[in-house]
């Protein structure tokens, strides 16, 4: 870090500024907005009417979808969180255990690969090929003889949220392994010898060794998780439109419909304000309670 | 490791592979398969293939007797075999066509969105990165947190006022609506990414360059840029991929449709009458993972690098 000199401080000034202009317009403008505009009842191009903090007040006390798409939102995070945490992470130890590079490799871009088809199109694959009537599932139970069984998986009111966590199954997700697979790669070779000659091998030393010195991606991962599983409904919004009757309807895309179905703007970002501080409260918890491997390692 | 355990291992893996990679597979078949038959059977091999070899294997052997033909609405036609041939041949390339024509518009506007996001990102946010982490200045600290603070605000905070605002400045339905607010927010990804590796150089570098009477830019294009290549290409990938998968805020500022990219686009198709056809829709999916696809050939060994450095934890 050096102190530069006057005229060079004018360039640093120069340098920063496009990037704090656009900042400033398009991070900082729409953050104030939303704070501001969530206290008026308006629609687009329509006149804005203070109504204080009444949008709040109907949401949490008047709103038909609050608390049953809280429970919606809550659900499928936690489901998220447990398939994220375990199963990629599995399958990176297994990659990661095998003796030859040239496997490791192969697996990891195999994993890798479907990142390239657009997050829309797997969702309408998921719909049109996996759920629809003539789909996967459907065609399956009808040659194993369970055609009883069939139907429409996102139309049925009982099966359309387990429906909607099921998609992306087995849920290995490129992303994950890579990080996860950095994790161990980065255990140093002292560690992985003394735990050896120590007798602690395969599951225990996964559990033992493993898992407290990957703490840090772990960490990184749940908290996507948790911040993505809370805010994200485009997938919803794709397969079921929140349908049938409320039952996959969460705040996020609640907030959607209200903002450009219902032309409820004020009302739209009072839901956004809330969602940002449920969001904030649960990343501020993960950051307090779930520790780092390297803040473990410098309290001993 | 013993043998068994080695296997047991492999078998688990390409087990839990093709799982993944199954839906991509049944995607690619049924670009091939009319609707009729996808509601016959899931999965079989394209009518149209083993019609091809059917046919051709009669025409090496001299055979010149009519061949049944299922024709587009399933009707089954006696043809000679070469008519036969264009036939299937037809079939295989109806779904790519329809696809492609009400593609490309799509795919070009998703190429400009984000290779012009891609280069500002990158322009603004090395830049930046560089002289907060190698300068100190009245107001850099608050300028580097400044950046960094706005990693707290999710989307679904900003995602109704950043409209409000798009529509105040005039912007909807144009190119600019999309690349502003990415670069906005893909910078800071980016500023958060390269300052960790600038601070990592050493100082000496810039030292002697700067004792030279080498002034910002020069230190930035001749001793930044070449040793960040890595970092450049992670920034890159991530920002186009974050750009290509963005569905839900094109499909909003595009209130006319006219700018659509491909992720919109899709969205758009699935709900219109081209959804009648199963192999138009799939045709679609797989057109528009290619470009995704070459990026991927071309950088996986970079990006695998880059991710595995360690720079992603909390």
């Amino acid at each position: 870090m050096i102190r530069p000199s006057l005229r060079s401080t004018l360039g640093c000034y120069t340098i920063i500024l496009p990037g704090t202009v656009l900042l400033l317009t398009f991070v900082y403008l729409p953050v104030v907005w939303a704070f501001s505009k969530s206290l008026y009842e308006f629609e687009v191009g329509g006149q804005a009417r203070f109504v204080g903090l009444a949008n709040y007040k109907e949401y949490l006390t008047l709103d038909p979808t609050c608390w049953p798409s809280a429970a919606n939102m809550l659900l499928l995070t936690m489901f998220a969180v447990c398939v994220r945490l375990t199963l990629p992470l599995i399958v990176a130890k297994l990659i990661h255990s095998l003796p030859r590079e040239r496997w490791r490799h192969f697996y990891r871009v195999m994993f890798l690969a479907p990142i390239v088809v657009p997050g829309v199109a797997v969702q309408l694959i998921w719909q049109g090929m996996i759920y629809a009537d003539h789909g996967l599932l459907n065609s399956l139970l009808r040659g194993l003889d369970l055609a009883h069984l069939t139907h429409g998986w996102l139309s049925d009111p009982h099966t359309a949220l387990a429906a909607v966590m099921m998609v992306g199954f087995p849920f290995v997700g490129g992303f994950e392994v890579l990080i996860y697979y950095a994790g161990l790669s980065a255990i140093p070779d002292s560690v992985n010898e003394a735990a050896s000659l120590e007798g602690c091998t395969g599951v225990s030393k996964f559990f033992r060794i493993d898992i407290p010195l990957i703490l840090s991606q772990l960490k990184l991962i749940l908290l996507l998780t948790v911040i993505g599983g809370m805010q994200g409904f485009e997938g919803l919004f794709i397969l079921t439109r929140g349908g049938p009757g409320f039952k996959t309807t969460v705040p996020g895309l609640w907030m959607y419909f209200n903002a450009f179905s219902f032309q409820r703007m004020g009302y739209a970002c009072a839901i956004g304000v809330l969602l940002f501080l449920a969001i904030l409260t649960m990343t501020l918890l993960n950051f307090r309670y779930f520790k780092s491997a390297e803040k473990i390692k410098g309290e001993s | 490791m013993p043998r068994w355990k080695l296997l047991a291992i492999h078998a688990t893996l390409i087990t839990i592979t093709s799982m993944t990679l199954l839906p991509l597979a049944f995607m690619v078949n049924n670009i091939f398969r009319s609707n009729h038959e996808f509601y016959r059977s899931f999965f079989s091999i394209p009518d149209a293939f083993k019609g091809l070899v059917g046919v051709t294997g009669a025409l090496a052997g001299g055979d010149k007797g009519p061949v049944e033909v299922d024709d587009q609405e399933g009707r089954t036609q006696r043809v000679p075999p070469a008519e036969a041939a264009g036939m299937y041949l037809q079939q295989i390339k109806r779904g790519p066509t329809m696809a492609w024509a009400v593609l490309r518009p799509y795919l070009i506007n998703s190429l400009v969105v984000s290779v012009l996001t891609a280069l500002g990102v990158c322009a603004m946010g090395s830049s930046a990165a560089y002289i907060l982490s190698r300068y100190r200045f009245m107001g850099s600290r608050v300028a580097l947190m400044m950046f960094l603070a706005t990693m707290m605000f999710p989307g679904v905070l900003t995602l109704v006022p950043s409209f409000l605002l798009v529509k105040r400045l005039g912007l909807l339905n144009t190119y600019w609506a999309m690349i502003l607010p990415y670069m906005a927010g893909g910078q800071v990804f980016a500023i958060f990414i390269f300052y960790s590796f600038f601070k990592g150089l050493p100082e000496d570098l810039f030292e002697s360059a700067r004792l030279d009477g080498a002034g910002h830019f020069r230190l930035y294009w001749n001793i930044v840029l070449p040793l960040s290549k890595p970092v450049f290409s992670v920034v890159i990938i991530m920002n186009i991929l974050g750009t290509w998968n963005n569905f839900l805020w094109p499909f909003i500022t595009n209130t006319d449709g006219s700018h659509h990219v491909i992720s919109s686009g899709l969205f758009a198709l699935a709900t219109s009458a081209h959804a009648q056809n199963f192999s138009t829709m799939f045709a679609a999916y797989a057109i528009s993972s290619v470009p995704l696809l070459i990026l991927f050939v071309y950088a996986t060994r970079p990006f695998i690098r880059g991710m595995t450095s360690g720079a992603f934890k909390a």
